[in-house]
């Protein structure tokens, strides 16, 4: 996957390098904030290790060796913005000490290798291990995937920048200047031979790599992955916790809603319904007799605290009218937050018993 | 090792400090081991002789470095952007005799460093063959690049098909282009201790920040080598007859990737704690400042002559 030099056009070469050089300042910016002066030491650790990591030779099913990149284990480790940075340090060493990869191709190698690769593989590693619990056998799943997505999606990469080279830079005859082979070549050559056996490759590094660090290293696992219950149990007992209902916060959302949808009383026209008056009901509707029932209860109880949302005895009439809004809200909280209460009880106490009764069922 | 490879180098006599059994050594091959020959064999011992071929090229660099000739006089920042820039030449030359000429400048500017020839004849001429000439045979065939059929090899519904003139002629210039890339870039990276590589790219605009992480990546990764070295060699040890590349194998390797993680991980908060203990805010000052040289002034403008003479003899043979 390394391109050496002489396989692209000097052009593509500096448009690989106009993508990767402002890529590897965000990383260095965003590295620099997160971790302050610790940065360059644990920056070159980690490029050191994935520099060995590509030397590693991963036993592969077929009785041959393979080599990853080691790029979606860093990311999944410490995130793909540190993991840029770490392996581009492996590729520059690569190119300048040891003549892996061109020198003019660093910037394309960069790209693909170092930027592609880990937030491909990152992104579905996000994805396909959810909220799953820190030792959960889908994190490996997860990382194996994600390894082999990652490198395959960067050597499709290389295929089209290799592919692309004959249609765009090629002499008055016809023979291409630089690489010879079109997209559909090149991207099939490469394709095979990263979905067969190094994609496997990258894919098995994450992969049991997660899987000894869940069973030796939990704390370096947890780095990258904050907040995230260990095992099956705290992760139960986190979703419990997250499910509990909590009356405080039920009784302060329903204010919260009641408070925002206040406009909509403005905005509406005319009075609310069935809250006229007998009096309105006679003008409004022409009613000429006024039923008995609503003529006796319609008068029946008189002594509200702020009669007409206003003070009793009819002062201040725009302060009463806040006071008296501010009430109510704090009386519809108030009652929110009590049933809220009463339901936690209730579910706590149900789920006490269930437990009980579990445990017992244990001892017998 | 890293730091004195001056003191055990003699003129003359070289490569000294380096056993012989590690110069018998194959090419640079692609690292990710995608293209090339695929060897069976104990992912064990390649792993140990990974490491040995590392150290080897890091020492063979070093005594080649500390060597008396042309190159190890040249400021590193002019050898380094006359790298670019020759590099920039040869990608953009169509010529089969423009880049023929370069590699002969190559070959003798390797005679004047005191590189032995045939190591960098072989370097370049084995790792081309086996990469680059594989990849490109095809590519002389008229399925892949049309035009001018030389050589008839079948016929296709009454067409001959076979290797055409261009197809021949892409593949000469690439492999001669790749050939002349890998040459000058050994002759950038064997005449030129790492360290001062590393200022050279500071004074080309690199941010320090990368020369610091590059520099201390570079002095632990011997320090972590080892550690692999002596994990593989441990396993090795206790494993009787060949490893089966079996799901335990690869469990090993999840547990050895992630004991060197671990301790890159402690390392790193060691060397911290001991950075800032010495005063270290997050900014590194450099005490050696390099000088220009008559002997660099030279080398510049007869680097620039020769890339300019490369480039217009080149638009002369024709386009």
């Amino acid at each position: 996957m390394h391109i050496p030099d002489g396989y692209l056009s000097p052009q593509t070469c500096a448009a690989g390098f106009v993508v990767a050089v402002p890529v590897l300042a965000a990383a260095a910016a965003r590295v620099n904030k997160r971790v302050k002066t610790r940065h360059v030491p644990t920056l070159a650790m980690l490029s050191a290790v994935c520099f060995l990591i590509m030397m590693f030779n991963v036993p592969i099913p077929d009785g041959t060796t393979a080599h990853g990149v080691g790029a979606a284990l860093i990311a999944i480790l410490l995130g793909p913005w540190a993991a840029v940075i770490a392996v581009s340090v492996a590729l520059g060493f690569q190119a300048l000490l040891f003549g892996d990869g061109g020198v003019l191709a660093y910037g394309v190698n960069v790209v693909n290798m170092a930027i592609v690769l880990p937030f491909v593989a990152y992104g579905l590693y996000r994805l396909i291990s959810g909220s799953a619990h820190l030792t959960s056998p889908r994190r490996v799943v997860a990382g194996f995937l994600a390894g082999y997505a990652g490198l395959t999606v960067a050597a499709l990469c290389v295929g089209i920048e290799l592919g692309i080279q004959p249609s765009l830079f090629h002499d008055a005859n016809g023979a291409p200047l630089y690489s010879p082979y079109n997209l559909s070549q090149s991207i099939t050559a490469m394709l095979f031979a990263h979905l067969t056996v190094a994609g496997v490759a990258e894919g098995i590094i994450a992969a049991v790599v997660v899987a000894y660090l869940q069973r030796a290293n939990l704390p370096l696992l947890q780095v990258n992955h904050p907040g995230i219950p260990v095992d099956a149990d705290a992760a139960a007992a986190e979703g419990a916790r997250r499910r509990r209902l909590r009356p405080g916060v039920v009784a302060g959302a329903a204010m919260a809603v009641m408070v925002v949808l206040t406009p909509l009383g403005l905005l509406a026209q005319g009075t609310a319904f069935g809250e006229d008056s007998p009096d309105a009901l006679k003008d409004k509707l022409g009613l000429s007799t006024i039923p008995a029932g609503l003529n006796k209860y319609a008068e029946f109880w008189r002594k509200t605290l702020f009669p007409d949302y206003g003070f009793a005895s009819g002062e201040h009439p725009v302060l009463s009218y806040l006071v008296s809004a501010v009430v109510g809200i704090l009386i519809v909280g108030l009652v929110v937050f009590l049933i809220a209460k009463l339901v936690t009880v209730a579910t706590h106490r149900g789920s006490s018993t269930a437990d009980a009764r579990k445990s017992e069922q244990v001892r017998s | 090792m890293i730091g004195s490879p001056a003191s055990v180098a003699s003129p003359g006599s070289h490569p000294p400090s380096v056993p012989q059994w590690l110069l018998q050594q194959d090419v640079a091959l692609c690292p990710c081991g995608c293209i090339g020959k695929r060897k069976k064999g104990s992912y064990l011992a390649k792993t140990i002789q990974g490491g040995a071929k590392l150290l080897q090229q890091v020492m063979f660099g070093e005594d080649v470095a500390a060597a008396r000739g042309v190159l190890q006089r040249i400021d590193p920042r002019v050898k380094l952007m006359s790298l670019i820039g020759l590099l920039v030449v040869a990608g953009l030359s169509h010529s089969m005799i423009t880049l023929a000429v370069m590699y002969a400048a190559t070959l003798g500017l390797a005679a004047a460093s005191a590189l032995p020839i045939a190591f960098f004849i072989k370097r370049v001429w084995l790792f081309v063959p086996i990469f680059t000439g594989i990849v490109v045979l095809p590519a002389t065939l008229s399925v892949v690049t049309p035009g001018d059929i030389v050589v008839t090899l079948w016929h296709w519904h009454g067409t001959p098909e076979g290797i055409t003139q261009q197809g021949l002629l892409a593949a000469g210039r690439l492999v001669a282009r790749v050939a002349v890339s890998i040459s000058l870039v050994v002759l950038l990276t064997l005449t030129t201790p790492w360290i001062r590589l590393l200022a050279a790219l500071r004074s080309l605009g690199v941010p320090r920040i990368f020369i610091l992480i590059i520099g201390m990546a570079y002095r632990y990764l011997f320090l972590l080598l080892t550690s692999v070295t002596d994990m593989y060699q441990a396993r090795q040890a206790r494993t009787p007859g060949t490893p089966r590349h079996d799901r335990r194998a690869r469990a090993f390797l999840g547990a050895s990737v992630g004991t060197l993680l671990g301790k890159a991980n402690q390392l790193s908060e060691e060397v911290h704690q001991a950075m800032t203990a010495r005063g270290y805010r997050g900014d590194a000052k450099s005490l050696e400042q390099p000088r220009f040289h008559p002997a660099d002034a030279y080398y510049l403008g007869s680097v620039v002559i020769f890339a300019a003479v490369m480039m217009i003899g080149d638009h002369l043979l024709g386009r």
